[in-house]
């Protein structure tokens, strides 16, 4: 019957699309999410030996030779399916559980960049971490929406002034 | 686990250091508490909404950051620091980090 | 103090849940909530209708016209046969509390419109649908059963409060989501009303003419695909199919005794 076949088209496209688009997301998503952590862990347990502390006067038994300021940064987007779950959420309230994964993926990457670019560099440690959040708009006129949340690690690299200026 | 945002937990010596710890929530507020705070923008006064939002969210970052280090086999965690940052409308991040320690 | 690497245990930072369940429960939850608020706002409107009567509301929409209206020549054939029939109509229904006006308007999409103040629009486009009297007689007897049960006022006070309210408590793309679920629960109401439209005006037809033929026919002609789509889609979006609603009808006059088979009358212009 017509009306039937257009009624449920109207249905299929105010419904259905957007929850097919949904759910595209989600899977997408998911599977980077999925390959990027299984990229940080291995990145963390190379790194594991590198003392990174948030102290903010060196250790006693460490003596550097040379320090520099070192940081690691990242910008990671937000999909489709994360923002309208957000919205959702934004009206019932709670933690919203769909970020929590991005924001810790963001924040050990970002942590990670600064570890290596210290490391390339010659550096042993790193201490006096910060972590710093921002957030970036949307070009959009209204500014509504956002375009990415930017995760930035930075503190101090030393180089110790001998092999051996660690205690046992 | 006790913790500190200074050096060293007073009257305590640190023994052992591990590393950086974090604890990070992200939570939205509901419509009610939208509602009661646009009110407030014209009066004016404390947004006790939010303030116990913002409380609960600093206690859970706490809670999760004491959880990473007692599961590195810490007892304490010093020069903890926060940070509060507003992800999206209506959604707000709070994360704690500090370094995991072993004191006597 | 030595430093001795550690690392911490995986997933504290991270929730259990599945996203997936998240959003399932927040999408289920959510177009719950909305349809009750739905429902309580069309209750209220029924309780609103039942202290404005019709008195007044004859006393403040007499001789309004909607703004938008592009109306025919006064001097129009067509409008003062369309006017005799709804009065000849109307006589059948005892104590209508309306003086029936007839606007014709220029629109070449078929509709027709119950509008406060006893006021019926019907556009050019179904004039040139018509093919008897009877077809007519019948679309305005639907228009007749609207008004007595007050149907216009409904859907004005619906659609009001429900954009009102969704407009106030939500500034997101979220309330999509709650306008779509409040339409799709009105609408179940809405085919309620047409399909009792529908017999007030079947009824009034037989009384009339003394047989139900063609009555039906302009649905009849819907439902076979005869028209292009547009026509088709601006008067069914809250209509019951037009399929369905020939059956209904055909049922109701078997129930009613009451004859298919007649004279037609020729449409006068």
């Amino acid at each position: 019957m017509e009306s039937g076949f257009l009624q449920s088209l109207e249905l299929i496209l105010n419904f259905g699309l957007p929850f097919i688009l949904l759910l595209v997301a989600y899977f997408i998503g998911a599977w980077i999410e999925h390959r990027h952590f299984r990229n940080i862990r291995k990145r963390e347990n190379e790194n594991v030996e590198f003392p990174v502390v948030s102290f903010d006067t060196m250790p006693d038994d460490w003596s550097a030779s040379s320090s520099t300021l070192v940081s690691g940064s990242v910008v990671v987007s937000l999909d489709y399916f994360k923002r309208v779950i957000a919205g959702l959420r934004s009206l019932v309230g709670g933690r919203i559980k769909t970020y929590e994964p991005l924001l810790d993926r963001a924040r050990r990457e970002a942590m990670l960049r600064m570890i290596e670019s210290a490391r390339l560099d010659g550096y042993d440690a790193i201490f006096n971490v910060r972590l710093e959040t921002s957030r970036l708009a949307n070009s959009r006129g209204d500014g509504k929406g956002i375009a990415g949340v930017e995760m930035l690690a930075f503190g101090t690299a030393v180089k110790f002034a001998s092999r051996f200026a660690r205690t046992p | 686990m006790e913790i500190s945002n200074t050096e060293s937990i007073p009257g305590r010596t640190i023994v052992q250091f591990y590393g950086v710890v974090t604890g990070n929530t992200v939570r939205a507020k509901h419509i009610g508490r939208d509602i009661m705070a646009g009110l407030k923008n014209i009066v004016g006064g404390e947004l006790v909404g939010y303030t116990e939002l913002l409380q609960d969210s600093r206690k859970e970052a706490t809670d999760r950051m004491m959880e990473q280090a007692r599961s590195m086999g810490a007892n304490a965690v010093v020069n903890v620091r926060f940070a509060t940052s507003s992800i999206s409308q209506g959604a707000a991040e709070l994360f704690a980090y500090g370094t995991a320690v072993k004191v006597e | 103090m030595r430093f001795v690497p550690r690392q911490p245990r995986e997933g504290i930072n991270v929730s259990d849940t599945h996203p997936l369940v998240e959003a399932g429960t927040l999408i289920v939850g959510l177009t719950a909530i909305f349809a009750l608020i739905a429902l309580a706002l069309i209750f209220l409107i029924e309780i609103a209708l039942y202290f404005i009567p019709v008195e007044k509301e004859v006393a403040l929409f007499e001789n309004w016209l909607p703004d938008d209206l592009v109306t025919v020549s006064p001097n129009d054939d067509r409008l003062n046969q369309a006017q005799l029939l709804v009065d000849r109509l109307a006589f059948h229904w005892s104590d209508a509390p309306y003086e029936f006006r007839v606007e014709i308007d220029d629109s070449d999409v078929a509709n027709a419109m119950a509008l406060p103040g006893g006021l019926i629009v019907v556009t050019e486009g179904l004039l040139d649908q018509v093919e008897s009297e009877n077809e007519l007689a019948f679309v305005l007897g639907h228009e007749l059963g609207h008004f007595r049960n007050r149907d216009h006022l409904r859907a004005l006070g619906r659609g009001i409060v429900l954009s009102m309210f969704f407009a106030v408590t939500m500034g997101n793309d979220e309330s999509s989501l709650g306008i779509k679920v409040a339409d799709l629960t009105l609408r179940g109401f809405s085919r309620k009303q047409e399909s009792s439209a529908d017999a007030f005006g079947l009824e009034l037809v037989y009384t009339q003419y003394g047989h139900v033929n063609e009555a039906s026919r302009l649905f009849e002609r819907w439902d076979d695909g005869d028209h292009s789509l547009l026509d088709f889609a601006s008067y069914a979006s809250t209509h019951p199919n037009s399929g369905d609603r020939v059956e209904n009808l055909a049922a109701l006059a078997q129930r009613k005794g009451w004859p298919a088979a007649g004279k037609l009358t020729e449409l006068k212009w």
